[in-house]
């Protein structure tokens, strides 16, 4: 093998371990891949030190080759953070070269993960550090929605119980001025306003979701309500509504405030109403939750069934037959 | 229009090819998940009704070969053969940097029984013994054992999902020979699952987190039920007519404040809510023909993947409420915007294929009954006849089905 670690004096004394796939023996591989020579070569030498469990600096520097390569290899991170702790590295450094690798590698997920496993050492940071969340708002300016960095951040609220920090909520206020789309910013909202805070709650859902004994009904009600929390919430969601009437998310996160809260839909009805006149339509959303609200009441079934009929034909023709499924439902009940 | 055909003949090609050839050098970044690819290659086959009479018998039997060789010692199946320094240099403590991994483990186990194996050779009792290792206090289990059999891998229904496939695959419905080994917590695995709902109906991998549809396909919940309805809403509403970001010329006279630079804002002004609500101009009525195609998102407000067709399908289809969707503008919008020339599908309008997208958007189009296309079993993503072999294997004795495997796990 004639490469980068063949020809490196720092490694001489290691015999690479080959790829062995079976071709030897009277087997096929599946899926194989042709493989970049580097990424030939760097992985054989990484099984050559992984084999001799080394905790070394030469086998950190290796893993960084390796990583380059295939960001999503699932031991050689375990690796690295082991061999981190090992040898009492710097985190501050590895977390400023995994910003570097976070910034090129935008949807990987093994990234992330590293970061909460280093994180999450209390003796290294006992407090979130200063940048940590800067460096966030870097990453949802290259991509606001992406999932890792969004799932990352769920951790650090409750690692850190940063719930009611103000910066939580500012950052989630700028996302939403920049994207009144942006799902994962709605979320992340409902998660700091209405998450369980307990320790001992293993990260429950929806408050008492995951309780067997709770009705269905009483899913995630809390039990204590702030009242005016929940009304600023409602309003803040109708602020959003009149912007993009037609964006499901603030409906929906108003739903969820409303369940939250113990309190039925039809406190929307009046707000939703002023978007339907006749078959004038301002929002779907809008004409959906209000169907809702009259199918909960018997005597108005058939008002229900006239505003889906007018989704289902008239504005929202892709889910016809959904319609025609809730349009079912109520005819049934009536 | 031209009649839109599904290319039987380009998609078996296809994956031929991905399974006589090797992979270009772009799937490096997923070497890792090469238990996975293996799934894709050789399921898409069986799909196609290409694999048994495009491969031979000892064909077969070598890939089994393989996969038993991707079987570590101490049972389970590590994601790929680069992880393997060789069994004679195995010991205590490096034995962690080869682990077996869950998602691997299921899908190593699939692929056998694609392939016609009896999963004989696998060491069945040995991977059962693993599994509660792996499943955390609050029921959700991980991707592997870690230095110290320490859990590794975030909290995620993936896993979850996969572990149980394990567990049905190899316990069966009464755990025949088995019945000695400590099963895993189901109650609360199931809560778990449970939590994952969010507030708008989806499930998220994990509590709180926003919901995605690659985890929505576990399946517990009862018809007519309050978290069952809001996550067939929730699924439906994932259809989308927003094919392409970038592509303005894209139907999308519902939206005509899309985003951009110049997006609405949250800013405070004045004006009370009322007046502006007044001021809001009304929704123009569509016609059958405004929106010619419809694929699916995974997250709201998100355009079109390929995908997501066969996630929220799959899930739509183990509820029993395939019937929501628009299959018509489903299929239009696979055939015509992501079906490949060379065969495959790729992820969004105009992307060369890929082993994922091609695979799921094919399977998609199975759920929907397309012509060439075998029957396939929604849970376990492969042919009946696999699922007939699974039915025959000695610890299954009755036919599974989605009902059973939700039977199962209740």
């Amino acid at each position: 093998m004639d490469g980068q670690y063949a020809n490196d004096p720092e490694w001489a004394d290691v015999t690479p371990i080959p790829l062995d796939d079976g071709s030897n023996e009277e087997v096929m591989p599946l899926a194989s891949i042709a493989y970049p020579p580097e990424y030939i070569e760097a992985t054989s030498y990484l099984r050559a030190v992984m084999a001799a469990n080394e905790m070394s600096e030469r086998a950190l520097k290796l893993t960084q080759d390796v990583i380059a390569l295939n960001p999503a290899h699932y031991t050689v991170w375990i690796y690295r953070a082991k061999i981190l702790f090992a040898l009492n590295k710097s985190l501050e450094e590895e977390m400023a070269w995994l910003n570097k690798v976070s910034l090129k590698y935008l949807k990987n997920y093994q990234i992330w993960h590293h970061r909460q496993v280093l994180m999450s050492s209390r003796e290294h940071f006992p407090t979130i550090p200063p940048k940590e969340l800067d460096f966030l708002m870097e990453m949802f300016a290259q991509d606001s929605k992406n999932y890792h960095v969004w799932t990352y951040r769920h951790w650090l609220v409750r690692h850190f119980k940063l719930w009611d920090s103000p910066r939580e909520i500012e950052d989630i206020d700028a996302l939403l001025k920049a994207d009144v789309r942006n799902n994962s910013a709605w979320s992340h909202r409902y998660m700091l306003r209405f998450s369980p805070r307990e320790e001992d709650v293993p990260d429950s859902g929806l408050a008492n979701a995951g309780d067997m004994s709770t009705t269905p009904a009483d899913k995630g009600r809390l039990a204590i309500v702030d009242e005016d929390m929940v009304d600023a919430e409602l309003e803040y969601a109708q602020k959003a509504i009149v912007l993009a009437p037609e964006n499901r998310s603030p409906w929906w996160y108003a739903r969820g405030v409303l369940r939250a809260a113990g309190r039925g839909l039809g406190e929307w009805e009046e707000f939703a109403g002023r978007f339907v006149e006749g078959d004038a339509v301002k929002s779907t959303h809008a004409v959906e939750l209000l169907a809702e609200v009259y199918a909960e009441d018997g005597e108005k079934g058939q008002k229900a069934v006239d505003l889906l009929t007018l989704l289902k034909e008239r504005y929202d023709p892709i889910r016809k037959n959904y319609w025609d499924y809730r349009i079912k439902q109520i005819e049934v009940d009536v | 229009m031209a009649e839109l055909s599904f290319n039987t003949e380009r998609h078996v090609k296809y994956y031929l090819r991905c399974l006589k050839t090797f992979l270009p050098g772009a799937y490096t970044s997923n070497d890792s998940n090469r238990m996975l690819l293996a799934f894709f290659i050789i399921s898409g086959l069986d799909i196609l009704g290409a694999l048994e009479n495009k491969t031979t018998a000892e064909e077969r039997q070598v890939y089994i070969d393989w996969l038993y060789r991707c079987q570590v010692p101490t049972g389970g199946f590590r994601g790929f053969s680069g992880t393997d320094f060789g069994e004679e240099r195995r010991n205590a403590d490096n034995e962690a940097w080869d682990p077996a991994n869950v998602p691997a483990t299921f899908f190593a186990l699939v692929n056998l029984l694609i392939l016609g194996d009896d999963l004989s050779a696998v060491k069945r009792r040995e991977r059962l013994q693993w599994l509660p290792k792996l499943q955390r206090v609050d029921g959700s289990f991980g991707e592997l054992l870690g230095p110290g059999e320490r859990i590794e891998g975030d909290r995620d229904l993936r896993y979850c999902c996969c572990a149980a496939g394990i567990r049905y695959l190899l316990r069966g419905k009464h755990g025949k020979d088995v019945e000695d080994v400590k099963d895993i917590d189901v109650p609360k695995l199931v809560s778990f699952i449970e939590a994952c709902q969010a507030y708008d109906g989806g499930m998220a991998e994990s509590p709180f987190r926003e919901p995605h549809t690659d985890t929505a396909s576990f399946q517990l919940l009862s018809p007519g039920s309050e978290e069952f309805e809001t996550l067939v809403a929730w699924l439906a509403s994932r259809q989308t007519g927003e094919i392409d970001s970038d592509d303005e010329e894209e139907e999308d006279e519902e939206e005509d404040e899309d985003s951009g630079a110049e997006g609405p804002s949250l800013q405070e002004d004045g004006g009370s809510i009322e007046q502006k609500i007044l001021s809001l101009p009304n929704l123009t009525p569509l016609t059958p023909d405004s929106i010619p195609c419809a694929g699916f998102n995974g997250r709201c407000n998100k355009v079109a993947d390929t995908c997501y067709s066969f996630w929220n399908g799959a899930t739509l289809m183990i509820l029993d409420r395939y019937s929501v969707v628009d299959d018509v503008r489903n299929r239009r919008y696979l055939l015509e915007k992501v079906q490949h020339l060379v065969g495959g599908f790729g992820k969004a309008a105009g992307d060369p294929p890929d082993l994922l997208h091609s695979f799921f958007g094919m399977v998609s189009l199975a759920f929907q009954g397309e012509a060439s296309l075998g029957c396939v079993d929604p849970a376990l993503v492969t042919t009946e006849r696999v699922t007939r072999h699974l039915a025959a294997l000695p610890w299954h004795e009755q036919a599974p089905s989605a009902e059973a495997w939700k039977e199962v796990h209740l």
